[in-house]
């Protein structure tokens, strides 16, 4: 006997950005909260339309950005003027003028750090499978498929109901996708 | 142009003109009377005191002449990108940049205090100093004024044809050839403002200290220059949006938008300014660091360092947020803030040099500084007020208006 | 209004005055762009080798050169005395500056919204980090003793010593692998969704595994692109000083000492701006070649190519004020060095490095104030090339100049290079030129994700989608039964559904695509100015397109008249198709970019036709043209 296999949950095509827009509008409003919206690029003004919150990736790079600048600052204290003062060139131990180039660079270093893995990890990066992948049509998606997927796992989800809700909201296509 | 976007034809009268009973129309009598008072008060209280007159009618004028070459700035900056943006307050920065005329007939006095003024001004002086004298076929009275009449004659001529265009393509039955016109001469325009602002720095600011120099001096100044036009324009459209008019028009976008250059200029005028510092700090030849030096004892050290942090760091840090610049309030606060930096900036540029010919390093903000200060800023004011009530607040038949009045960042 | 719309966008449809010239041309649907981007990696022209080996060769010299230096130490170089910093920090700089037009364009053209960018960003950060990897290598190579490279990072070692903070030496060392780091970190962000695409469409098992490797499974969630763009606009805030940075800091190394010729406060923003210059140089040398062989002309078009050359010419004059601020001020400053040393770059030994980095710096740039000239491409890239020359000679002459006469006549000498300067730095560009060929080989030169975001159909709030908010979905909703029931060829949907105009019900009326002929009527010139809504609606939104160059009238019109009928069925032909279909409309709908591509020769210029200002310009381009770019 076969096992049944789990469903992940319904995956939805739309024609373009602005079928797909609408349909987030429709999603959003019924209710739904584990699922999401995928394209091939980002769709301006999705997020409002998906009922997104701002992103929380500026406060990580804030937070990095100026620990970066501090510490950078501080280790070339403590390395000039500390550990192991010595006069170089006239200047003083503590030659904060001079030690403006590496504080900055530091600050950038560690913030970009903060926006490219604080990127990764809110978005549960490298994730080399997803569900999502078994379906063949899904591929478009980095070309020119706009889908919504709503998985099975949302309190709302029953499998007939959500479908009609996708297909009413202009949806080019409904499938079932497995987990 | 999105189907619910805003569209030209639909901005009323109210939206797009100075309302008719509002403080604004007030502004030029107001301003003129403080021109007078201001101006001719510091002018007949001078006796005896013509230096201490002569250094804060220079420093006020620097500092409003950087809003008014910032508005010429702005404007023909627009024109040359093919700016969307900002054409909903492109208006205003034409209104900035034709008080022109006014603040050049007002620079005319540093001819007349050229003495009290400059130092490389007296032949004697000049006759004694080897440096002074090597210098004299640029410093020398007869070619300064010539030279201060030409940048003067550069930027009214320019700020009245521009604002002159402007207004006629507001009745123009096809707005396309004047909107050419602007485009094709404002690259020209630039390439005037560059130079001229650059000498007129090195003339009315650098000179006062003849014997210091420096390379970058130009763009000093003009990092003022771009900061000081945001954060005036910011502050204009809050009030008048306050007083009824541009409400619609001029939207958060366009705060967010002018919050950025202001942020950013202000960031690119502490780039230049450490990059001048730090130049003469690290090579420590005397004949470069003692500018630096007399500005770094006493009262002067506090301004040293009220800079540093008041005009960037703090603003740096504070300012970043992207919500403080598309809230009104809070970005009319930093603008005034920056404005605050700017006249700092300026007062530190030009009043130790005369401190410093007196052996002191001390700060005596006086009467004097007061009165130029709202002398020329009641001129400037009049002339602003008066542009701004005898032509609509945006332009009205600029082809990019509509792109302007739906713009949104990402 | 409409009137006078016209007269306006009819003078210069690549800059008009009302909404902005097409970022890609001849309007092509989604896939379409994904397939010309990719193509160059898929079926690599028979030119891609010819220009590998070649470089390869060079990559050669470039080995033998530091083969030889290794062996037997500097002394193979042409240093002496006065002039300890020669060929090497002339190549650093050199390479330093190219590096930077990359960051400039993906961060400073981004925050000042200047879509344009995208179709050159991925190329141009690309370069950068190539460029910055040949920079990187000559102070390695300068040390003599390479293996002692190390001693400039803060590790603790068994002598308790620190590097020296106050050495602008090392904040070079900061400064440029900061720069190297961010900038590898932000092309990679960007590629991310692009090596998606690729690994959605590779075929064979490698490819999948190492593009699915490096696309760290994105796919394309929203949730995601929320992160993203944001980390990514960040980035950009966090790169636009940094470049600034670099190239100060590099000037630093010039700056802080007391030489005459090199302690002048202008150093700083005279490099960033002699080094976006140089950068923007190499961009349009690499450019105007690649667009032509691989067929991208229409994704980099004429008006790509003219805001590039007034990049160059704004900062080619920016530096071109710098040199004469240096020049004025060693006068003015009443300094005898100072004065000497200016006076001998422009008439003593180095005269002829001075003119010529004077000519190609400053004068021929000017050129570009003629529109004949910024919009050839021939032109540019001839151009282009003397920026290359003249950056280089301007780092030649700073260094060499400012060395060879010392304050002591005693210790005056004149620098001339050996052969293995000339093998190092010919050997450099092969190292650029190899990793720039393999990048163009496995990597779309082009941001896919990007452009397509940029595009006007991108934007859910298109006129051409209708209406948008409420009524929008409701349009949709009749059709959806049909829409499902239809054995959706959603290639074909999509690209139907892009040239919609006005998704009426009506539509549905008419079951055939009949079109063009109706059509007519609607798009005769004559008729535009208000009938533009031929389908009601959206009267404003149409203004703008009505206006389009004449030329162009029908083509732009036609889509709209056959879109309606497409709509309903869900089959109704994509453009592709049309062109295959002997009944499909022949004429003017069909000759847009399709055709340009089924031609597939790189040498057709896009359809002049296509372009004009789009309707959705206006709406879409927001990108007010920066301040930046005049």
């Amino acid at each position: 006997m076969p096992k049944r296999k789990k469903i992940y949950g319904l995956l939805a095509e739309f024609r373009n950005p602005a079928d797909l827009y609408h349909a987030c509008e429709k999603v959003r409003d019924a209710g739904y909260a584990a699922w999401d919206a995928y394209t091939p690029f980002p769709v301006h003004g999705l997020e409002q339309a998906m009922g997104l919150r701002r992103s929380v990736v500026p406060w990580i790079v804030a937070i990095m950005g100026f620990s970066g600048a501090g510490l950078g600052f501080l280790m070339q204290w403590w390395m000039s003027a500390v550990d192991y003062p010595l006069i170089i060139s006239a200047k003083p131990y503590n030659s904060y003028p001079a030690f403006v180039p590496v504080t900055f660079e530091l600050g950038i270093l560690l913030g970009s750090f903060g926006a490219v893995f604080g990127m990764f990890a809110l978005n549960r990066l490298p994730q080399l499978y997803h569900s999502l992948f078994n379906s063949d049509r899904f591929a478009k998606v980095t070309d020119d498929g706009f889908f919504i997927a709503i998985e099975a796992r949302d309190p709302n989800y029953d499998p007939a109901r959500t479908r009609a809700l996708l297909e009413e909201a202009g949806a080019v296509a409904v499938e079932e996708v497995e987990d | 142009m999105s189907a619910h976007g805003k569209h030209v034809e639909d901005l009323t009268h109210e939206q797009t003109h100075l309302p008719k009973n509002s403080g604004w129309r007030k502004v030029p009598a107001i301003g003129a009377v403080l021109a007078v008072a201001g101006i001719g008060g510091a002018f007949a209280m001078k006796g005896g005191q013509e230096q201490q007159f002569y250094f804060s009618y220079v420093t006020s004028l620097l500092f409003w002449l950087a809003i008014a070459l910032g508005g010429y700035f702005f404007t023909l900056v627009q024109h040359a990108s093919r700016a969307g943006w900002s054409i909903v307050v492109r208006r205003l920065a034409e209104n900035v940049m034709v008080t022109l005329p006014v603040l050049g007939i007002l620079a005319l006095p540093i001819f007349l205090g050229i003495h009290d003024l400059f130092h490389w001004s007296h032949e004697e002086v000049v006759a004694e100093d080897p440096m002074l004298s090597w210098k004299q076929p640029y410093l020398n009275t007869g070619d300064f004024i010539t030279r201060g009449v030409v940048y003067i004659t550069v930027w009214t001529v320019v700020a009245v044809l521009f604002y002159g265009w402007s207004l006629r393509q507001d009745r123009a039955s096809d707005p396309a050839p004047l909107a050419h016109k602007m485009r094709g001469f404002a690259p020209l325009g630039l390439v005037l403002f560059g130079l001229s602002v650059t000498f007129a720095a090195i003339d009315w600011v650098m000179s006062l200290d003849p014997h210091w120099f420096s390379t970058i001096f130009g763009v000093y100044y003009f990092a003022g220059i771009v900061v000081s036009i945001h954060a005036f324009l910011a502050i204009v459209v809050v009030l008048l949006q306050r007083a009824g008019a541009l409400r619609g028009v001029v939207t958060q976008e366009h705060y967010h938008d002018i919050g950025k250059m202001m942020f950013a200029f202000s960031v690119f005028w502490a780039y230049i300014a450490y990059s001048q510092y730090m130049l003469y700090w690290y090579a420590s030849i005397p004949e470069e660091t003692y500018w630096f030096a007399y500005r770094g004892h006493g009262d002067w050290l506090v301004l040293s360092l009220l800079l540093v942090f008041g005009r960037f760091a703090i603003p740096f840090v504070l300012f970043m947020s992207r919500r403080w610049k598309r809230r009104a309030s809070s970005l009319v606060f930093w603008a005034v803030w920056m404005l605050v930096g700017q006249y700092l900036d300026m007062y530190w540029l030009v009043q130790p040099v005369l401190a410093h010919e007196h052996g002191s390093d001390q700060i005596h903000f006086g009467l004097f500084d007061v009165l130029t200060f709202v002398g020329i800023g009641g001129a400037f004011l009049a002339a602003f007020g008066w542009a701004l009530g005898r032509a609509p607040l945006v332009p009205m038949r600029d082809p990019r208006l509509e792109e302007s009045l739906n713009f949104e960042n990402f | 209004m409409a009137a006078s719309n016209k007269t306006l966008a009819e003078r210069d449809p690549i800059d008009p005055l009302v909404g902005r010239y097409p970022l890609v041309e001849g309007d092509p649907s989604f896939s379409e762009v994904t397939a010309a981007v990719v193509r160059p990696i898929e079926q690599p022209p028979k030119a891609w080798w010819i220009f590998f080996l070649l470089s390869l060769g060079m990559l050669g010299i470039f080995g033998i050169s530091v083969g030889y230096l290794f062996w037997e130490g500097t002394g193979v170089w042409g240093l002496n005395i006065p002039v300890g910093w020669g060929w090497a920090i002339v190549n650093f700089v050199f390479w330093v500056g190219i590096g930077h037009a990359g960051t400039l364009i993906s961060a400073i053209l981004f925050l000042f919204r200047q879509k344009w960018r995208t179709s050159i960003n991925r190329a141009a950060e690309a370069m950068t980090i190539f460029a910055v990897i040949c920079a990187l290598s000559f102070p390695t190579i300068h040390v003599g003793r390479v293996w002692l490279i190390y001693w400039p990072l803060p590790i603790p070692n068994q002598m308790g010593m620190w590097p020296n903070f106050r050495s602008p030496l090392l904040w070079d060392v900061f400064a440029v692998s900061t720069y190297f780091t961010v900038s590898l970190l932000f092309w990679y962000v960007g590629l991310i969704p692009d090596i998606a695409t690729m690994r959605d469409r590779a075929k064979s098992r490698v490819a999948k595994l190492a593009y699915g490797a490096f696309a760290l499974g994105w796919r394309g969630s929203h949730r995601h692109w929320v992160n993203y763009e944001s980390a990514y606009l960040l980035l950009a805030a966090m790169a636009t000083p940094l470049v600034l940075s670099v190239h100060s800091i590099v000037s630093f190394d010039f700056a802080v000492s007391q030489l005459p010729g090199w302690h002048t406060t202008i150093f700083p923003p005279y490099f960033v701006a002699g080094a976006i210059f140089s950068g923007f140089g190499m961009v349009l040398t690499l450019m105007i070649p690649l667009r032509k062989w691989f067929g991208l002309d229409h994704i980099i078009t004429t008006k790509h190519l003219e805001n590039m050359a007034k990049i160059v010419l704004l900062t080619g004059s920016l530096v071109g004020y710098a040199y004469s601020m240096e020049f004025f001020i060693a006068w003015y400053s009443g300094n005898p060095y100072e004065a000497f040393v200016f006076v001998n770059r422009a008439f003593g030994d180095y005269a002829w490095a001075y003119w010529i980095m004077v000519s190609c710096n400053v004068i021929t740039p000017q050129l570009i104030w003629f529109k004949k000239i910024r919009r050839s491409a021939t032109a540019l890239f001839i151009l282009s090339i003397f920026v290359n020359i003249g950056m280089w000679f301007e780092r030649f002459v700073i260094v060499a100049t400012s060395l060879h006469h010392d304050f002591l006549p005693s210790s005056w000498d004149y620098f001339s290079p050996t052969i293995w300067d000339w093998g190092t730095l010919i050997g450099s560009f092969g190292l650029f030129f190899t990793l720039f060929a393999l990048f163009v080989r496995y990597l779309p030169m082009i941001a896919i994700s990007e452009i397509k975001g940029v595009m006007e159909k991108a934007n859910p709030h298109h006129p051409s989608y209708g209406h948008g908010g409420h009524e929008g979905p409701a349009a949709t909703k009749e059709e959806t039964p049909e829409a499902a029931a239809a054995p959706a060829e959603p290639k074909a949907a999509v690209v139907t559904e892009e040239k919609a105009t006005a998704p009426e019900p009506e539509a549905k009326a008419s079951p055939e695509p009949e079109a063009p002929k109706s059509s007519e009527p609607t798009d005769a010139p004559g008729a535009d100015p208000e009938p533009a809504a031929p389908v009601a609606q959206t009267p404003k939104v149409e203004a703008p397109k009505v206006e389009a160059p004449k030329v162009e009238a029908p083509k732009v019109e036609a889509p709209k008249v056959d879109a309606p009928v497409e709509r309903p069925g869900e089959k109704a032909p994509s453009q592709a198709e049309a062109v295959k279909k002997p009944e499909g409309p022949k004429s003017p709908t069909t000759r847009g970019w399709t055709a340009f591509m089924d031609a597939a020769d790189m040498g057709i210029e896009p359809p002049k036709v296509t372009p004009g200002p789009k309707p959705a310009a206006t709406d879409e381009t927001p990108d007010k043209e920066g301040k930046e770019d005049a």
